[in-house]
């Protein structure tokens, strides 16, 4: 379990411990404002109470969507009122917990003609912070950002800011980081730099970290539990 | 849950298999019995301090453990273990004060592989009154972190020995073979030649007059490659102990993670959906292996769940009924789960908290 970053709210997002899962507010509340009328918000990509709530206030979206009936609970938990069930509930202990839900909030087992939206439009918002722990070489930089911090099931990230460079899949613990190391223009990275880095599938992040960082203005203004993380049945 | 029966719980879990897991730590602390070489587990594999108890209490290890992340390295050490090899670098001052923190109450030793790394370290440990132990970390063949020249093994060494706060300690690598799987030959040809990279660093630092007591390289696919050096002292060892796909060629060691699903829906006479999405296992390699089915794939996976299909005929699983996958990445699988089920004969017999899963910090 990660602890959650131990920095006052208004501190300068380069000073929150890397790698931190971050929230762009102003992109995540201009996507949450696009959000289809009548639509269900698919809440599982983020599983985050606190997003979910400030998608729901900025939309006329009619309530959201979850895979199984643990992340329904988690929501219903944290006062979601209308849940859709995306997953089939095949097992009886399913079922009667999804029942005993049922009787605090709308629980939907099948399809009610509200589309689901939500899903792309987060990616704009998200990305992962890194720091440069290792220069062995011209032309390449490892990071603290790996695929345990940022997910490599939907292809490497992207570095945010720098097309002049290439990040690679990495490995579990390290990010890695290449460029043209022929005098062609690329900015070597330093030792220590930060960075960021935008992940190649947002669910995945979050699906990796327990806490999310609202940032605003480059400062840290929220802290969110990803309580849906880790959900699965 | 203890004593229920695997196919009466709600899924997707992650169950390990109790005489596997056993079994695996036990070959290793076999192996080692007797010898100079010792293990490190590796706790980024499994997270738990309750399986590091039992790869310490089998024998032929360190007594301590190794760990990718601080706050990895916080989490066992809170939890008893004995001293901590930090395999990776550390650069800023916040996580190095952590490190610092532990060392005040445990061995502690990290890696570096740059001037300033050392610099900072050493202001670290000096203003928290530590000592830190460090290894140089040698590049044998990955392009990852570590030296690339002998003399910049040296020259770092020095810096080390002679900065204040900081204790050479030895040198580390890390390595994984080119060839998957390696035939026996190419597992000692190419691990071999890793490690004659680490030890022929070794050297170089020792004819500078500088002591190397530890020589610590990894991981599972040379375990016992480096136990016929007798220079080696330690292996930082962990994919051994639940095991995955790509290492199925490592043939003493059995599959003791699985992670349990079910069908959900049928799609036609050979296809069906089940229900554990990618986020409960990762695939960062491609989808997971279908255990015990060889005519069953699974075809896809995403994050609403596992398209299995059968490749000849039509699949006899159906909605309601379990199936197991295998992960070709297990500490990526691992990783995504804040607690394993201990399973044997089929029955729940003890929950294995996880509580570093998470620890990227």
């Amino acid at each position: 379990m990660q602890r959650p970053i131990e920095r006052p709210i208004g501190s300068p997002v380069e000073c929150l411990d890397t790698p931190a899962l971050l929230v762009d507010v102003a992109r995540l509340d201009a996507a949450a404002a696009a959000l289809a009328a009548g639509c269900r918000v698919e809440a599982w990509v983020h599983n985050t109470p606190a997003i979910a709530w400030r998608q729901l206030r900025a939309s006329r979206a009619v309530g959201i969507a979850v895979r199984g009936v643990a992340e329904a609970e988690v929501f219903a938990a944290a006062g979601c009122q209308d849940i859709r069930i995306l997953r089939p509930l095949v097992t009886a202990a399913s079922r009667q917990r999804a029942e005993a839900l049922a009787r605090s909030v709308r629980v939907v087992a099948a399809d009610d003609g509200a589309p689901l939206d939500g899903a792309d439009s987060l990616a704009a918002a998200v990305s992962v912070s890194a720091r440069v722990t290792s220069a062995p070489e011209p032309g390449r930089a490892i990071t603290d950002c790996g695929q345990k911090a940022i997910g490599q099931d939907f292809g490497p990230p992207r570095v945010l800011g720098r097309s002049d460079c290439r990040a690679s899949a990495g490995s579990a613990e390290h990010g890695v980081l290449d460029w043209q190391a022929d005098g062609s223009g690329a900015r070597p990275f330093a030792l220590g730099e930060w960075l960021r880095l935008a992940p190649a599938d947002v669910a995945t992040a979050f699906a990796l970290h327990d806490f999310a960082y609202g940032i605003e203005n480059g400062r840290l203004a929220a802290v969110w539990p990803v309580s849906g993380r880790g959900a699965f049945q | 849950m203890i004593g229920t029966a695997l196919c009466e719980l709600e899924t997707p879990r992650l169950v390990i298999d109790l005489d596997a897991l056993e079994h695996n730590i036990g070959v290793v602390a076999a192996h080692y019995r007797g010898k100079r070489i010792r293990l490190r587990p590796h706790g980024k594999n499994h997270k738990s301090p309750q399986i590091l108890a039992m790869q310490l209490a089998a024998g032929g290890t360190v007594g301590g453990v190794c760990a990718a992340k601080v706050s990895e390295a916080e989490v066992f050490a809170s939890a008893g273990a004995g001293n901590v090899l930090l395999a990776n670098q550390v650069v800023d001052e916040d996580k190095i004060k952590r490190l610092a923190a532990i060392a005040k109450r445990v061995d502690t030793i990290v890696a570096v592989d740059h001037p300033q790394q050392v610099e900072r370290l050493a202001a670290g440990a000096e203003a928290l009154g530590a000592v830190l132990g460090v290894v140089v970390e040698v590049d044998t063949m990955m392009r990852r972190g570590g030296v690339r020249r002998l003399e910049d093994a040296v020259s770092l060494a020095q810096r080390v020995a002679e900065a204040p706060g900081l204790r050479l300690r030895g040198v580390t690598s890390h390595q994984v073979p080119t060839a998957r799987p390696p035939s026996r030959a190419q597992r000692f040809a190419e691990g071999g030649a890793c490690i004659e990279r680490v030890l022929a660093a070794k050297a170089a630092i020792e004819d500078a007059g500088l002591a190397v007591e530890i020589v610590s390289t990894g991981e599972t696919w040379t375990y016992d490659v480096a136990a016929a050096y007798p220079e080696v002292t330690e292996i930082e060892g962990g994919s051994y102990v639940v095991m995955e796909v790509p290492y199925a060629y490592m043939s003493e060691f059995r599959f003791a993670a699985r992670v349990m699903g079910r069908i959900v829906e049928r799609l036609d006479d050979r296809r069906a959906l089940g229900d554990v999405p990618v986020d409960a296992i990762g695939a960062p390699n491609g989808p997971p292996t279908v255990d015990g089915e060889p005519d069953v794939a699974a075809e896809r996976i995403d994050h609403h769940g596992v398209l299995l299909a059968s490749r000849d005929g039509p699949l006899r699983l159906g909605v309601g009924d379990c199936f197991f996958l295998l992960t070709h990445q297990q500490d990526i699988t691992m990783n995504r789960w804040e607690n394993y089920l201990g399973v044997r004969d089929g029955v729940v017999e003890t929950i294995i908290d996880a509580p570093a899963r998470g620890c990227v910090h």
